[in-house]
């Protein structure tokens, strides 16, 4: 593990964790209407909103304390990815939150204060990276959520990374429109001439598969509450649909999927902090994106059943919890290939 | 030449090379595998060449306009319409107001009502679901109150499927509000062109305006519009949507999706991947069997026997296995799966909007839950608490 934490003990890191969910849960509240009314515009999300989060040292939580960040670990920036998730938060800060201690120092500073954007594009799990030859990359990358607006990318390679212009010759990006409503940047980089960033990029996708996981687990939490409570709301047959045994038992298969996965990520977030046991702490991340994955789907699938036809209109909120899901789930390793993962990283270790 | 006669006439082969070369002269071919259900502006088109050719309604009886085609051939039909990619279209009428009438209706609503459905001049669209009245359909309250020769119709209906390219309704409507909640509802034919209906388009998970919540203020409507008895609508209108789980019951969705499953597999190098292949195989094993069962049902229904309950069956089977098939398309689909656009230049390659099509198959004419209550008491007739 490259990344040095603090060496703060178990309590200092439950208060830094209650401390940034307090102060999420305060910002980010009203924002799943925020996030419907930024679907399918120009912008994919709001730069001042960015900013403000910026402001409150969001995208400087991995930076370390001697380069004036905040020098927190995993487990911080998972708590504000799970509370992120809960509002459909559509901001790209956590990618970037992930990167930002590698950035070089000039432009660290433009992205921790929201200035500048700079997206991760990482080599899709199982596929060979993009090659760097002679300063040069080759290749294609796992496409950026919300690229457009980049203004450069951190370009997983064979050799580490490569920060690139989002003007390089060489470089062709084209936008792809999404169910939820924003936009994926789809690179191919054909000789692009960049400057290398020595760090160990397959250690960052692991963290970034485990922020996204923790983003879904958010969305989970708030699609079930939201489903939960709608239960109890309609009636039918003179009673609320939820005193039904069947949608009782299914609620509750939910439950336990939605408290697999939290368990999931709090504990490969409490391996990966310890820094003990790299091989583990993959294994456990393997563990987290596969449930997240399977989770996610089960319960915006099932909360959009659950809502009946309501729950198919655009009008209703619940559906922007199934486009997000739809949108997000296949990045940074399907299901499958995280079990499969998972399962071989314990019992070989490989 | 085949003329309509023969085609219960010709062995099942042959009438399934009859009609694919038809279909593949026919077809308007911009037409093919839509991403979405296509409104009638586009799918007139279609509507207009098989209502030429006396093809339009292949389930109806002969007398009527039908071609009466056996069991068998209608599965090939559907078959056939799947394979080709072509566009579900505005079949109201043809699938559950032109059965109703056939079976309910007065000499003269047969007369007047059947040829206009099958020539396409009546674009019927259902009025049955409302905002309070979903799963329990029975607590309806729109209402009809008799003034002289007239009905004047009050309330609102919502998930109307193309009721902005409609231009008659079938409505459920509240006649006596007395008895018991079944009592009292009749079945109401409206053109939509009456004053006092008011239609708004409602965007579904698609962005696509599929169905609509329909107004009704003071609307008036002939006496004669009704059909079966005052007050005697419900055991109609389940009839009906015995009709409509017959149709929904069809295997048409799911092999449509099993067969772009394939085609995704291929797209993502999986095609001889044994996990893929495993998966492929359970789908089909479902969907050979559920197409085992689709056509027992209908035989039964060609020899005139009764359809009992049990018909639920079909529509459990059918919407089940095409939502499971469309969700393994998503969770093997890799990270550009949740993309609007097709992810392949031919528009085949298209799981998300799959995906999405078969979230309402499940809860639409009777969600799952409704279908599994109906059979558990009236088929299997376990007590109720």
């Amino acid at each position: 593990m490259e990344i040095a934490i603090t060496n703060d003990g178990p309590d200092e890191r439950e208060e830094s964790m209650r401390l940034i969910r307090e102060s999420a849960e305060s910002v980010l509240r009203e924002d799943i209407s925020r996030s419907r009314a930024l679907r399918f515009t120009s912008t994919d999300y709001d730069p001042e909103k960015l900013a403000e989060f910026a402001e409150l040292g969001w995208i400087m939580i991995r930076v370390p304390e001697a380069d004036d960040g905040l020098g927190m670990g995993l487990s911080e920036l998972v708590t504000l990815a799970r509370e992120l998730g809960r509002g459909l938060t559509p901001e790209p800060l956590l990618n970037q939150a992930v990167i930002a201690p590698y950035l070089p120092t000039e432009l660290r500073e433009a992205v921790v204060s929201g200035e500048k954007i700079v997206l991760p594009a990482f080599t899709p799990f199982g596929a060979t990276p993009a090659q760097a030859l002679d300063g040069q990359i080759f290749g294609t990358t796992e496409p950026a959520p919300m690229g457009r607006q980049a203004d450069a990318f951190f370009v997983q390679t064979d050799t580490g990374a490569m920060l690139i212009d989002k003007e390089a010759a060489g470089l062709t990006s084209t936008q792809h429109g999404m169910h939820d409503g924003s936009q994926f940047t789809h690179l191919k980089l054909d000789g692009v001439k960049g400057q290398s960033i020595t760090c160990d990029c397959d250690t960052l996708r692991e963290e970034a598969t485990l922020v996204l996981s923790a983003y879904f687990l958010g969305l989970s939490d708030a699609a079930f509450d939201l489903t939960n409570e709608y239960l109890k709301d309609r009636s039918q047959f003179g009673k609320p649909i939820g005193a039904f045994q069947s949608l009782q038992h299914e609620m509750v298969d939910l439950f336990l999927e939605k408290s697999l996965l939290a368990a999931a990520v709090d504990s490969a977030a409490e391996q990966w902090d310890k820094g003990n046991d790299a091989t583990e702490a993959r294994r456990l991340i393997s563990l987290a994106k596969a449930r997240a994955n399977k989770a996610s789907n089960a319960i915006t699938r099932s909360a959009i059943q659950l809502h009946g036809g309501i729950g198919y209109t655009d009008e209703a909120d619940i559906g922007l919890f199934l486009r997000k899901t739809m949108t997000l789930c296949g990045l940074l390793g399907t299901e499958r290939f995280h079990r499969t993962r998972a399962y071989r990283l314990g019992e070989t270790g490989q | 030449m085949t003329t309509n006669d023969d085609l219960n006439q010709l062995d099942n082969a042959t009438f399934r090379s009859t009609i694919r070369t038809w279909i593949e002269a026919n077809y308007p071919s911009d037409l093919r595998n839509p991403t979405k259900r296509l409104h009638l502006k586009d799918n007139w088109p279609w509507y207009k060449a098989l209502s030429d050719k006396g093809w339009i309604a292949p389930g109806w009886p002969r007398e009527y306009g039908g071609l009466g085609l056996s069991a068998e051939k209608q599965v090939i039909w559907t078959e056939e319409l799947e394979r080709h990619g072509c566009a579900r279209l505005n079949d109201h009428g043809l699938t559950m107001l032109g059965p109703l009438i056939i079976r309910y209706g007065t000499d003269a609503q047969k007369d007047y009502f059947l040829p206009r459905i099958l020539s396409g001049e009546h674009i019927w669209c259902q009025g049955y679901s409302e905002p309070g009245a979903g799963s329990d359909l029975a607590s309806l309250r729109t209402s009809a109150v008799l003034e002289g020769d007239e009905w004047v119709v009050n309330g609102q209906k919502t998930w109307t499927t193309m009721a902005n390219d409609a231009n008659w309704c079938f409505l459920l409507v509240r006649t006596d509000s007395t008895g018991k909640k079944q009592h009292g509802i009749s079945f109401l034919l409206v053109p939509m062109d009456s004053p006092g209906v008011t239609v708004r388009p409602i965007d579904n998970l698609e962005m696509h305006d599929e169905f609509c919540e329909v107004f009704f203020d003071d609307v008036r409507v002939p006496k004669d519009n009704l059909v079966g008895e005052v007050n005697k609508g419900w055991n109609m209108a389940k009839a009906l949507l015995g009709f409509e789980r017959i149709f929904l019951g069809s295997p048409r969705q799911a092999a449509y999706a099993l067969s772009r499953l394939k085609d995704l597999g291929a797209h993502l190098d999986l095609t001889d991947d044994p996990v893929f292949q495993d998966a492929c195989a359970q789908f089909s094993l479902d969907l050979e069997n559920h197409k085992a069962l689709f056509s027992s049902f209908l035989k039964a229904i060609s020899q005139g026997r009764p359809i009992g309950a049990e018909i639920s069956l079909l529509k459990i089977s059918q919407s089940e296995l095409f939502s499971r098939i469309t969700n393994y398309m998503m969770d093997i689909g890799g990270p550009d799966v949740g993309q609007v656009d097709s992810l392949d230049a031919e528009g085949l390659l298209n799981p998300s909007s799959q995906f999405l099509q078969a979230r309402p198959a499940t809860i639409y004419g009777g969600s799952s839950e409704i279908q599994r209550n109906i059979i558990a008491k009236a088929v299997l007739e376990l007590p109720t608490a």
